[in-house]
């Protein structure tokens, strides 16, 4: 059975995509096969980080929706870029793209598609690309392919930056959840400045929402560097943020 | 925007996430895909307009009595409700008139003939149940209203009701019903003859081929099956569309005569209360638990769509849904329904 890990956030510029991406990879590198969706419909990304194009990507996630594509084929294999030496290894990553066309998000916008085919293609791409592990980047705020991916997800990872937008902002995102049946959530607090006392943010967050806290992260400025055009926990295997990200990524394959 | 009503609004959002997540979904789209292939049947071609239908066309909704609602292919595609209308305004009849006066015009026996046939009760002279032609023309006929068109606005408000919404006519069709309608209007005119229907017969098929001409889709027949099987309340609106003493009549003569002249042996099979119509749609009520509508427009030689019969019979064995069945097992579909069991 692949496991579905939903990545959220109430508010953007928590660092979503990024944590997703480097969670993927990690898991991936351990000789699993992984697969992410970017449904962030209204402003995809996920793709920069894997340096798809995905202009020159034949087909992407709204393809699949409008029905022109099955969802295999807007799946692209990223693995040899991620992956120093993936040969002889199981370990596999495909990202499925959104539309980075003006027009296409225009469309999907404006008409809407059935929130369902969502659901129909993760269960599709699970089973036809064989995956152990299936991300789903989502867009922040509340909207239907959220919540849809909320409730189809095994483990929903809330992140979130140590204010108050955000702490109050999450508290309606795990109450949707909770709502939603969803089996797990696993906070985590991302961009910690480095004078902040973490574990009472720990605490803090624990209580807060009453669900485990899975990593704090630091804020780093190396990331800067990375420009959200690389893999981080690649470049920096040692940093303090990557150390972060190798404890959730144990914790996810429990 | 009260609170109430934003809670309301946000349960169905959510209600519909787990919709689109549950098993039920899988097992819908598994069908689709299994009946899709089959080009089996033919669409109905007595008037123009119907033979316009794209055999291909299939669609799939099922709708719970909490409203939650599972559907896959072209479940937005409308079509004409045609005989499924039948049972609808047979339980608008019994509001209007009660059950003896109802049934002293129209009786509730199965017949082998045709739903065209031309044949009444030989020592009644009473059509033999309200889902053939004859029956139904009755039935329309008992519709109350100061005139003719108070009559047909009480009809549409009604099945406004069971759909949750305003619907409307398709005109084309209804225009080549009354243009073609010779054996329906001779039906009409031998009641006529014997008595059994007044002198405003005429309207009374006006009446009749307008409820024929209704535009549903297969979401529309679910919610319409789903507000009987929740005893008469539709379950998206909340609205009463039929008095609860009156849902037992309209799944009864389902049950035995809703198939046309395929009904012994789909209540043998199946067991299940259905209707269905030659636009192709097929409405299904699996009672206290949920509503089905199936639309494919090739139908078999006895007027049923092919495929419509073949999902409800599958979905009935894998499920245990006939309703003599030994170890009920609509209330396991209706589990599968709900994630919260996940």
């Amino acid at each position: 059975m692949a496991k579905i890990i939903s990545v959220h956030s109430f508010r953007g510029g928590t660092g979503k995509s990024n944590v997703t991406a480097n969670l993927a990879v990690i898991i991936a590198k351990l000789g699993h096969r992984v697969a992410i969706v970017d449904t962030d419909i209204q402003s995809p990304g996920v793709h920069v980080l894997f340096q798809l194009d995905p202009k020159r990507a034949r087909y992407t996630l709204n393809d699949y929706l409008w029905g022109l594509a099955r969802i295999e084929q807007a799946a692209y294999d990223v693995t040899e870029t991620v992956i120093a030496d993936p040969d002889g290894s199981s370990a596999r990553l495909f990202v499925v793209p959104s539309s980075v066309d003006s027009g296409a998000i225009g469309r999907i916008l404006n008409e809407g598609y059935d929130v369902g085919l969502l659901n129909d293609g993760f269960q599709e791409l699970i089973r036809d690309l064989r995956l152990d592990y299936l991300f789903i980047d989502t867009h922040p705020g509340v909207n239907e392919e959220t919540l849809l991916s909320i409730a189809v997800s095994d483990v929903l990872l809330l992140v979130m930056r140590p204010d108050n937008q955000d702490f109050q902002g999450t508290a309606v995102t795990a109450e949707l959840a909770r709502r939603l049946n969803v089996k797990e959530m696993l906070m985590i607090v991302n961009k910690v400045p480095g004078g902040m006392d973490r574990q009472a943010l720990r605490e803090k967050v624990t209580q807060l929402y009453e669900a485990e806290v899975a990593g704090v992260l630091p804020f780093n400025e190396e990331i800067v560097n990375v420009a959200s055009s690389a893999i981080f926990s690649n470049r920096y295997s040692e940093h303090p943020f990557t150390r972060g990200l190798l404890a959730i990524a144990d914790r996810l394959k429990a | 925007m009260s609170h109430q009503t934003s809670g309301n609004e946000l349960d169905a959002l959510l209600n519909k996430m787990k919709s689109a997540v549950s098993p039920v979904r899988g097992i819908l789209r598994e069908l689709h895909e299994k009946f899709l292939p089959t080009l089996d049947g033919k669409v109905a071609d007595y008037i123009p307009e119907l033979a316009k239908a794209d055999p291909r066309w299939f669609g799939i909704s099922i709708v719970t009595r909490h409203g939650q609602f599972v559907e896959v292919g072209d479940f937005r595609q409308m079509f004409t409700i045609q005989s499924i209308s039948k049972p609808f305004v047979f339980g608008l009849a019994l509001e209007d008139h009660g059950r003896d006066d109802v049934m002293r015009r129209v009786g509730v026996e199965p017949t082998g003939e045709a739903f065209n046939a031309i044949v009444l009760d030989e020592s009644s002279n009473r059509p033999f149940n309200p889902m053939v032609n004859s029956g139904a023309i009755a039935t329309a006929d008992l519709i109350k209203g100061r005139d003719f068109p108070e009559r047909v606005s009480r009809m549409i408000a009604m099945f406004g009701r069971y759909c949750g919404r305003q619907v409307h006519l398709d005109n084309t069709v209804f225009m080549s019903e009354r243009l073609t309608g010779h054996r329906n209007r001779a039906i009409g005119h031998l009641m006529l003859n014997f008595g059994m229907v007044g002198e405003r017969i005429e309207d009374s098929l006006e009446l009749y081929f307008q409820q024929c001409s209704i535009q549903v889709n297969c979401h529309d027949l679910a919610v319409m099956g789903a507000t009987l099987a929740n005893g008469g309340v539709n379950p998206i609106t909340g609205e009463r569309a039929i008095e609860a003493r009156y849902v037992k009549d309209l799944l009864s003569v389902m049950l035995t005569c809703g198939m046309y002249d395929y009904a012994g042996e789909w209540a043998y099979r199946v067991g299940i209360p259905a209707k269905s119509g030659v636009g192709g749609g097929i409405v299904a009520v699996l009672p206290g638990v949920a509503g089905i509508g199936i639309f494919s427009p090739a139908l078999d030689p006895k007027g049923n769509s092919v495929r419509g019969l073949k999902v409800c019979e599958e979905l009935s064995t894998r499920f245990g849904l006939h309703a003599f069945e030994s170890t009920p097992g609509a209330e396991s579909l209706l589990a599968e329904l709900q994630p919260s069991s996940r």
